[in-house]
């Protein structure tokens, strides 16, 4: 019955109380819709970022990330492999292996990054295969083949077909030698990647370089940003397992990173100043229908009602209220944001900008269970915290002064 | 004569300190007996309210001894007084006695929850208390829908249904015309007489004196007369 009564005491003042719980609504689908938003712009970027060429997540031998030398390798990629793909939210995985060489034509030579990929995998983790803009990209029945990014072909001044001359050196010192036809030429946008980047089958390059089987980085493709992140732990463990590190996003890709976190604390000062604001007002009001019944309370506690049960109650009542409004303000919130995951929001003006970054124009919101609860929730837990103030009110009423208010 | 229900022994109630000090009551010594029907009267000011609410256990007396039911409240914590008007005390007030947001029956049987009666015994015993207080058909009016007369029988119906040692009732008729408030008295005097229930009404309505077994008048927070009739 005090459930029941605590509810209905809530809507004693209609007008108020609906207004309450449209303004709680409302913030809440705000909270919902720009967390969703904002997170899923990240995840964009994040995901396109790292669709380039990264992956969403790889394993490397330990140290490998800041000083990559071509002896630190993963022996036996082949089990790492497999058990990564058991792990939920991992789609597929590749293997490639890197080293630093001079690519030259004729009296025409530059260093570049030669990264052995494996045809038919590399393209379900990475997009550059995609980009290939003349040519075409590595096939499984390439063997001595070689992409080479737009800058780097021109500085070589190589078409296609024509033969390109590797030198390096291989894993046991040894001296790496090969002569390969250029068969493709990509352009990401990113001019770090078009002018360093080359790419030939990871077989031949395990010949080449003398990897005996060897690898330097599994590299990931997950369902999403969220997925990837939701089985970081499990990547970790099994990098562990097998003497290696796992890298997230934020580790290959610093920048991005960096610039997300600027991002994220300007705008958590909004969130917070939004739910501080929200949770102030309606405890106000809230307060005020306290006050205004304490002459009721009064009699309550004359009859032989504990002022800890009364208490219960106005607390109660604004945990209803609460959840009440943030409820509403969820649903529609997800409703709001559901629309636009299907449509988009795209940003006159900004495309070119966007494109230098690699990212597509329109931005789609994305919804998981943090965005969707995180900012309502801080709301209902702030209230549901601060409902002790009318609570502790309550407790120092008595029966006589209460009913004379 | 029975063992009292009520006993007062040099009950004082000082509010204030110093020059301020206001002595509302000076040293009452008071019994009522099962069974009384008590009218309480005296000018504005003269301690009613006050010595109502120490023999409802609402407040404690500065001095002086009060005891309910064998209950000596001087012992006793707020946690036992407010089981004490739970279980042996009833109240009426003069105004807004009910929870404006419950029907007529959900206003009784709000006293048998919070005694954690079963719910079928908390709607059968507030149905057949809100009948004997003229109120049938009535049980699942809000407050609002009702008229002041019928507010107060809900307030007695209330202080009822718990089966308490005595009711209190503190200028109960005040905010009725003399239509109403005539009736309220006439149930009051009918419960007492049918079923034994023990009334101490604090008023100034001389017709609602004239009801009453029992007369007391107040005068500086003294009794000044005690008559039975
Ligand atoms: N809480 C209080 N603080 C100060 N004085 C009070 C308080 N309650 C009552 N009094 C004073 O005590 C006296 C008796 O009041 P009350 O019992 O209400 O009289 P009655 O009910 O007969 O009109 C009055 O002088 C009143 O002003
Ligand atoms: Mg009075």
């Amino acid at each position: 019955m005090i459930v029941s009564l605590a509810w209905r005491n809530i809507w004693r003042q209609p007008v108020r109380t609906t207004l309450s719980v449209v303004g709680m609504a409302f913030a809440s689908l705000l909270l919902v819709f720009m967390a969703s938003f904002q997170f899923g712009a990240y995840d964009t970027m994040k995901s396109s970022m790292l669709k380039i060429s990264d992956g969403f997540g790889q394993f490397q031998p330990v140290g490998y990330k800041d000083d990559p030398e071509i002896e630190k390798v993963i022996a036996d990629p082949a089990a790492l492999m497999a058990e990564a793909e058991q792990i939920a939210g991992i789609t597929a995985s590749t293997l490639r292996s890197n080293g630093f060489g001079l690519l030259a034509n004729g009296e025409r030579s530059f260093a570049a990054a030669i990264v052995g990929v494996e045809p038919g995998l590399e393209n379900k983790v990475s997009k550059l295969d995609t980009m290939v803009e003349r040519g075409r990209a590595l096939t499984p029945d390439d063997d001595a083949a070689i992409v080479l990014g737009e800058g780097l072909a021109r500085n070589l001044r190589l078409e296609l077909g024509d033969q390109v001359t590797l030198l390096g050196s291989g894993l046991d010192g040894s001296v790496a030698a090969d002569v390969l036809t250029l068969v493709g030429i990509f352009k990401s946008g990113i001019p770090e990647i078009d002018r360093t980047i080359a790419r030939m089958p990871l077989q031949r390059f395990d010949d080449t370089f003398a990897m005996n089987g060897a690898v330097h980085i599994v590299a990931l493709s997950a369902e999403s940003v969220p997925a990837v992140e939701r089985a970081e732990p499990e990547l970790r463990a099994l990098a562990a397992r097998h003497g290696l590190v796992y890298l997230n996003w934020g580790e290959l890709q610093p920048g991005v990173k960096q610039a997300i976190d600027f991002d994220l604390v300007t705008s958590l000062l909004m969130y917070v100043t939004l739910v501080v604001v929200v949770v102030f007002i309606i405890l106000n009001t809230l307060y005020m229908s306290v006050l205004e019944r304490t002459r009721e309370f009064g009699v309550l506690l004359a009859i032989g009602m504990k002022p800890g049960q009364i208490g219960r109650m106005v607390w109660m009542e604004m945990i209803f209220l609460s959840l009440f409004g943030n409820g509403v303000g969820i649903v529609l919130g997800m409703a709001l944001t559901g629309y636009f995951t299907q449509v988009g929001i795209s940003f006159a003006g900004m495309e070119e900008i966007y494109a230098q970054w690699g990212l597509p124009s329109r931005m789609y919101p994305t919804m998981t269970f943090g965005r969707v609860l995180g900012g309502p929730g801080a709301v209902v837990a702030a209230i549901g915290v601060l409902g002790i103030i009318p609570y502790r009110r309550v407790l120092g009423l008595t029966p006589v002064k209460a009913m004379a208010a | 004569m029975s063992n009292p229900i009520v006993t007062c022994r040099g009950v004082t109630k000082v509010f204030g300190k110093g020059d301020l000090a206001v002595h509302a009551l000076a040293g009452v010594d008071l019994d009522f007996a099962p069974g009384d029907f008590a009218t309480l009267a005296g000018p504005s000011g003269s301690g009613k309210t006050t010595l109502l609410n120490m023999i409802g256990a609402l407040d404690t007396p500065t001095a002086g001894e009060v005891s309910i039911a064998g209950n000596r409240l001087n012992d006793m914590n707020k946690s036992q007084l407010s089981d004490l008007r739970l279980t042996k005390i009833g109240f009426v007030f003069q105004s807004l006695n009910l929870i404006p947001v419950l029907s007529a029956v959900e206003n009784v049987e709000f006293v048998l929850e919070l005694q954690h009666c079963p719910a079928a015994e908390q709607r059968e015993r507030a149905i057949k208390v809100l009948e004997q207080v003229g109120l049938k058909g009535m049980e699942n009016r809000r407050p609002s829908a009702m008229s002041g007369g019928q507010q107060q029988r809900v307030a007695v119906a209330r202080a009822l249904v718990t089966k308490p040692a005595i009711v209190l009732a503190d200028e109960p008729t005040a905010n009725l015309d003399s239509k109403n408030s005539s009736d309220l008295m006439d149930l009051m005097a009918q419960l007492n007489a049918d079923l034994g229930i023990t009334f101490v009404i604090g008023t100034h309505d001389v017709s609602v004196m004239k009801r009453s077994r029992r007369h007391l008048e107040m005068l500086d927070g003294r009794i000044s007369s005690d008559t039975r009739r």
